[in-house]
C-alpha cells in the first residue's frame, strides 16, 4: 500500500500531531451533557430524522401560470400577482402533535425550484440548458461540490423518485411539468437575462474563466439574491395583516399621481403599495388554507386532546391571518408564518429570525404573569421551533447548496446584546432559548450570543453548558466590535451608537444593521429590535485566495485545467514584494470584474423579481413607499467581498517568504515544479480523502520532493503567536479591508469585507493544486477565516487567540475562529468556567467570533466509517452547525484533522 | 372501485416523496402503498373535468385564462384550486 503523508513524516521523526495540550483518552468519549426534548417534540423530530429533502412543483406552477398571464402589467404588480397565486394555491400539510405550523412546501423538508431566478442547473446534464450553465461557469463548481451521502439528502434517483440538483428528490410524476415550467423561463430568468447584459462588461471573458476555474465560488444575483440578513417581524406583530393592508390603502391614496419631488421613482410608490396588498392577500389565503385544513383534521379526529389542539390551531390561524397576535403562542405562530412566507418569496439562505427572545418577550412576560402559559410550555414551543427551522431547505444548485452551504439555511437566532439604552438585553425568555437549544439539539436555529461585558455571568455559564452538549452553539460574537463596524459602514445612512445596539447576526455570522421599533401590547410599550438592512453577503462571493496565489505564481494559468484565466503578468517575481504586488493586482482585477457582473445580475433581479413581502417587513418601506429595489430599506450599504482560504494563503506566503526569498533554499521555479508535482503525492481525488495526513505517495515517487515538503510543512505557521506568519495576516487585512471600499454596489454604496468560508474551503480546496505551505493538491483549505490549519497550531489556545487578533476585527463585517476541544478537557463546572475564560479572553483582545466543536476526533472517524450509527451527530463548520452525515467529505476530513485541544 | 394509493388520498400527510403518515392510524406508510378501502380520494388535476390530455404526466388546464391554455399535470393536488370540478 502507498505510504500516507502521516507515515512518511513519522518515518522522518516528524510527528503529525493533531492533539495539543495533552493526550486524549483512548476510548471514545461522548459529550458530557445530553438532554431530551418533550415527547411530542421527540415524535416530530423522529419524523424529521427520517424525512428526505423533497421538491414540489406546486409553487412554481401557480407562480408561472399567473406571471405569464400578465405580460403587459407593471413589473412589480405582475410579480405580486404571481406570488399571490402561488401562496393561495400552496397545499397545507399538518401533522398530529404540532402546535405551530405552516411549511414551505407540502413535505416536512419541502422546497421548490424558482425557474424565474435560474433554471439551467437542474436540467439533465445532457440538456442544452445545463451545458450552457456549464459554459458560463455557473455549473462547473458543482463538479467540486459534494453533499454528505446520508441524512435527508437524495444524491441518487431511486424507484419513483428522481434526484435533482444532487440533493432533492422529486416524484417522477412531476418531472415533465418541472422541465416544461423551467423551459418557459428560458431567456427570461434572472440568470439568463443577467447573462445577456453582463456580457457587455469589459472583462466578461475573464469573469467566465474565473467562475469556470473556481477562483470564485458562485454568482450572486440569481443564486441566493436575498438572505444572510435579519428579518423584521414588527409590522405584522404591531398591526396584523389587515392593519398593513389598511396602511397600504391609505398610503395609496396619498401618493397616487404624485412624484413629491422625486421625478425618478416617486410615482412608483402607488404600484408598490398595490403590490404589497396583493402579496399580503396571498399570504392571508395561505394561512386560511392551513386553518381550513386544521378544521378538517379536527372533524376527522377521534382523540379528544388532539381534536382540541386542531381546533385551537385553526382558531389561531384564523386570528393571525387578519389581526395582531394577543398571546405568546399566537405571536410565535405569526413569526413562524412570516418567516416561511419570506423564504417562499425568493431563493434565500440565511434569513435570521434575529433576537426573537426580545421580540417575543412582551407576550411571554404578560402570559406568564397572567398564568396563560408556563415556562415548561414555552420551552416545548421553543423546541418545536427548532424542528421547524431545521426542516427548512433551500432549493439551489449543488455548488451553492452543497459546496457552499452544506445544506444549511442559517436561520440564526441571536441572544444577549444590549438594549436601546445600553443595558444588558438578556431576559428570562433567552435563558429558555438556551435551555431549548440543549434539550432539543438540532442544527437550526444556530444560536449567536452577542457578547458584552455587561451580560450576566449565570447566562454566560448556561451558554457554556449548552456548548458542552456539542451542539456547536451558541457562538460568541463581540458586541462592541460589531457596533464599531456598523457605525463606520452605515454612519452615512444614519446609523448611530443607539441604533447599532439593535444589531443581530444575519445568516451564520454577518453583522447586520437593525433598528428599534415600539411594540404595543395591552397598553404597554416595548422597544424591540429587528432587521433594517438589505441582504448582506451579496455582491462578490467567495474568492479563493490560494487559487489567486496559484495563478500569480503560474503567470495567470490554472494548473488544473490549463486555462489562461488572467492575462499573463510575465514578471519574474524575484522579490517577495513583487509577488505580493502581483497577487494584489490579480485580486483587484477579480473583485473588480465580479462587482460589475454581479451588479448587473442584481439589477435584473430588482427589475423583475424584487422582494415585496420581505420589503414590507423592513423599515422604512411601508413609510416611504419604496421597496428594496428603490432603496426603501433604511440601510443599503450591505454588499460585500467574500474571501476564502485566508490562513492557507497566509501560511503559503510565509513559506515562500522564508524558503524562497529570505533563506534562498530554493528558487521560485523549483517551488513551482514541486507544487505541480504535488510534492510526489497523488491527487486527493484519486484516494477520495481530502485531509492532508491521509494523502498517499505516488507509486513512481522517487522521494525527490520530501525534504522540500518537510520544510514547507515546518515553515512558520499562523496560530502560534509567531509574528513571522501573523504579520502576513496583518498586512493582508490592512490591504483587503480598505480595498473593498474601492468597489461600488448597484445601490451606489461602497462594499466591505466578509470573511467566512461556510463550506467553500472544501470545494475550493478540491479545485486547487498544492500550495507552498505544504498543503497537497485537492485537499481542503483551513476552515473559516481564522481557524488554524489542522495540526499547525502547536502553542496552545491562547497563542492561537493572539495570532487571530493581530489585526483590527472592526474593519470587517466578520471573521471566524473555530476551535476543536476534546470533551474531557472541559469536564464539570470548572471545565465550563475555563471555557468561558478562554472565550472572554478572546473577546477582550478584540476577537469578533469564536466557537467550539466539543467532540472526540475518534467519534468523527467512527461516524465517517459508520454514518448509519451517527444520524444525529452534529458538528460546527465555519459559522454553522450541521448534521455530520449531511456535509461533504472534504469538509468532514478537515474537521477530523483539525487540532484537538486536550486542555484549555 | 379502483384501489387508491396513499398519496392519492386525503387521509395521508406526506412526509417526503416516498412516505407519509396515515392520519387515521398514525402509522408511517409508503406513498405508493395501497390505502385501505374507504379512504377519501384527494382532489388532483387528473380527477378534474377541466383537465385534458392523454400523456401520462402532462396535460392542459382548460380553465386557465392563458392563451394558449396553460399546462397542467395529472398528479397536482387541487385542494386549493378554486376551479376544480370533480368528475
Ligand atoms: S381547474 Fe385546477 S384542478 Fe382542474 S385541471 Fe385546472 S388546475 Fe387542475
Amino acid at each position: 500500500m502507498a505510504k500516507t503523508l502521516k507515515s512518511v513524516l513519522a518515518d522522518a521523526g516528524i510527528p503529525m500531531d493533531f492533539e495539543s495540550g495533552g493526550q486524549a483518552p483512548e476510548t471514545l468519549t461522548d459529550r458530557e451533557i445530553t438532554r431530551e426534548p418533550h415527547p411530542r417534540v421527540q415524535k416530530l423530530k423522529d419524523i424529521f430524522m427520517e424525512s428526505l429533502s423533497s421538491a414540489s412543483n406546486e409553487f412554481p406552477y401557480w407562480y408561472t401560470r399567473e406571471y405569464m398571464l400578465h405580460d403587459s402589467e407593471v413589473p412589480v404588480i405582475r410579480r405580486a400577482k404571481a406570488l399571490k397565486s402561488a401562496f393561495s394555491h400552496s397545499t397545507p400539510v399538518i401533522f398530529p402533535g404540532e402546535l405551530l405550523t405552516m411549511r414551505k412546501a407540502p413535505y416536512v423538508r419541502g422546497s421548490f425550484p424558482m425557474p424565474w431566478l435560474s433554471e439551467g442547473f437542474y436540467m439533465a446534464k445532457e440538456d442544452e440548458f445545463y451545458q450552457e450553465a456549464l459554459k458560463r461557469g455557473s455549473a462547473s463548481v458543482d463538479e467540486h461540490s459534494k453533499f454528505g451521502q446520508g441524512g435527508g439528502n437524495v444524491p441518487q434517483s431511486f424507484g419513483k423518485v428522481i434526484s435533482i440538483a444532487g440533493k432533492f428528490g422529486i416524484r417522477q410524476e412531476e418531472v415533465p411539468a418541472l422541465l416544461k415550467l423551467a423551459k418557459l423561463w428560458f431567456g427570461k430568468s434572472v440568470d439568463d437575462l443577467g447573462n445577456k447584459y453582463e456580457q457587455m462588461v469589459p472583462g466578461y471573458e475573464t469573469k467566465e474563466k474565473i467562475m469556470r476555474n473556481i477562483v470564485c465560488m458562485f454568482d450572486s444575483g440569481f443564486t441566493l439574491p436575498q438572505g444572510r440578513e435579519v428579518i423584521n417581524y414588527y409590522y405584522p406583530l404591531e398591526y396584523g395583516f389587515d392593519g398593513i393592508i389598511k396602511i397600504a390603502k391609505e398610503m395609496k391614496a396619498k401618493v397616487a399621481g404624485r412624484a413629491d419631488g422625486d421625478g425618478m421613482v416617486g410615482m412608483n410608490r402607488l404600484y408598490n403599495y398595490e403590490a404589497v396588498i396583493h402579496v399580503i392577500e396571498g399570504v392571508q389565503n395561505w394561512i386560511l388554507n392551513y386553518a381550513k385544513e386544521a378544521a378538517r383534521l379536527e372533524a376527522l379526529e377521534t382523540c379528544a386532546r388532539q381534536k382540541k389542539e386542531y381546533r385551537e390551531m385553526a382558531e389561531r390561524l384564523e386570528w393571525i391571518a387578519h389581526n395582531p397576535p394577543r398571546t405568546f403562542i399566537e405571536a410565535f405562530q405569526m413569526i413562524e408564518t412570516v418567516h416561511i412566507a419570506a423564504l417562499n418569496e425568493d431563493a434565500i439562505s440565511g434569513l435570521a429570525p434575529g433576537r426573537i427572545g426580545q421580540v417575543l418577550y412582551p407576550y411571554f412576560e404578560q402570559d406568564i404573569a397572567a398564568g396563560r402559559i408556563t415556562e415548561d410550555e414555552v420551552i416545548e414551543l421553543l423546541e418545536l421551533d427548532r424542528v421547524y427551522k431545521t426542516s427548512i431547505d433551500c432549493f439551489a444548485s449543488v455548488g451553492v447548496v452543497g459546496g457552499v452551504l452544506s445544506g444549511n439555511t442559517f436561520n440564526t437566532v441571536s441572544i444577549g446584546g444590549l438594549d436601546k439604552n445600553g443595558r444588558s438585553a438578556v431576559n428570562r425568555l433567552e435563558y429558555l432559548i438556551l435551555e431549548a437549544g440543549a434539550t432539543n439539539a438540532m442544527p437550526q436555529s444556530t444560536l449567536a450570543l452577542l457578547y458584552d461585558e455587561k451580560l450576566p455571568e449565570d447566562f454566560l455559564m448556561l451558554a457554556m453548558e449548552v456548548i458542552k452538549t456539542g451542539a456547536g452553539y451558541p457562538a460568541f460574537m463581540n458586541t462592541p466590535i460589531a457596533q464599531e463596524f456598523l457605525v463606520n459602514q452605515y454612519g452615512h445612512e444614519g446609523m448611530d451608537s443607539e441604533e447599532a445596539r439593535a444589531w443581530a447576526i444575519g445568516g451564520c455570522l454577518e453583522t447586520s444593521p437593525c433598528t428599534w421599533k415600539p411594540l404595543h401590547l395591552n397598553g404597554r410599550e416595548y422597544w424591540i429590535p429587528g432587521g433594517a438592512g438589505q441582504p448582506t453577503s451579496v455582491g462578490v462571493h467567495f474568492v479563493s485566495m490560494p487559487k489567486v496565489l496559484e495563478l500569480t505564481l503560474f503567470n495567470g494559468i490554472d494548473q488544473n485545467t490549463g486555462e489562461k484565466v488572467y492575462e499573463p503578468h510575465n514578471r519574474s517575481l524575484d522579490t517577495y514584494e513583487a509577488l505580493e504586488e502581483q497577487f494584489k493586482k490579480y485580486w483587484k482585477e477579480t473583485v473588480g470584474v465580479l462587482t460589475l457582473t454581479n451588479n448587473i445580475q442584481h439589477d435584473i433581479w430588482r427589475k423583475n423579481n424584487m422582494a415585496i413581502f420581505s420589503s414590507l417587513l423592513k423599515p422604512d418601506c411601508l413609510d416611504n413607499g419604496h421597496l428594496i429595489n428603490e432603496l426603501g430599506y433604511r440601510y443599503n450599504a450591505t454588499f460585500n467581498v467574500e474571501s476564502t482560504g485566508t490562513i492557507t494563503f497566509v501560511n503559503s506566503m510565509a513559506a515562500l517568504k522564508k524558503m524562497v526569498y529570505e533563506d534562498r533554499e530554493l528558487n521560485l521555479e523549483e517551488m513551482k515544479t514541486a507544487l505541480k508535482e504535488n510534492f510526489g503525492f497523488r491527487d486527493a481525488h484519486e484516494i477520495n480523502s481530502f485531509s492532508l495526513a491521509d494523502q498517499e505517495k505516488r507509486d513512481d515517487s522517487d522521494n525527490r520532493w520530501d525534504k522540500l515538503h518537510f520544510k514547507a510543512l515546518q515553515s512558520p505557521k499562523y496560530g502560534n503567536d509567531d509574528h513571522y506568519a501573523d504579520s502576513i495576516l496583518l498586512e493582508w487585512e490592512n490591504f483587503f479591508c480598505p480595498d473593498c471600499k474601492n468597489y461600488e454596489s448597484l445601490y451606489g454604496h461602497t462594499m466591505y469585507p466578509c470573511q467566512i468560508s461556510v463550506s467553500t474551503h472544501g470545494a475550493m480546496g478540491s479545485a486547487t493544486i498544492a500550495s507552498p505551505d505544504g498543503r497537497l493538491s485537492g485537499t481542503t483549505f483551513a476552515d473559516a477565516s481564522l481557524s488554524a490549519y489542522p495540526g499547525t497550531d502547536k502553542n496552545g489556545p491562547f497563542a492561537l487567540l493572539n495570532s487571530a487578533t493581530v489585526w483590527d476585527h472592526s474593519m470587517s463585517q466578520n471573521c471566524q475562529l473555530n476551535i476543536k476541544v476534546h470533551p474531557s478537557a472541559i469536564n464539570g463546572h470548572e471545565g465550563a468556567k475555563k471555557l468561558l475564560d478562554l472565550t472572554r479572553a478572546y473577546m477582550r483582545k478584540g476577537g469578533f467570533h469564536i466557537q467550539y466543536n466539543i467532540v472526540d476526533s475518534k467519534v468523527l472517524k467512527a461516524a465517517q466509517e459508520h454514518p448509519e450509527n451517527y444520524r444525529d451527530l452534529m458538528v460546527r463548520v465555519a459559522g454553522f452547525t450541521q448534521y455530520w452525515v449531511e456535509i461533504g467529505k472534504g469538509v468532514q476530513d478537515e474537521l477530523i484533522a483539525r487540532t484537538e485541544y486536550e486542555g484549555v | 372501485m379502483e384501489k387508491l394509493t396513499y398519496r392519492d388520498t386525503r387521509n395521508y400527510a406526506p412526509i417526503d416523496v416516498t412516505k407519509g403518515m396515515d392520519l387515521l392510524t398514525r402509522e408511517i406508510v409508503m406513498a405508493d402503498a395501497e390505502a385501505p378501502e374507504g379512504y377519501e380520494p384527494i382532489p388532483k388535476c387528473k380527477l378534474c373535468t377541466n383537465f385534458t390530455g392523454t400523456d401520462t404526466f402532462m396535460g392542459t388546464c382548460e380553465a386557465s385564462m392563458n392563451e394558449p391554455k396553460f399546462i397542467a399535470y395529472p398528479d397536482m393536488v387541487a385542494t386549493t384550486c378554486e376551479m376544480y370540478q370533480a368528475m
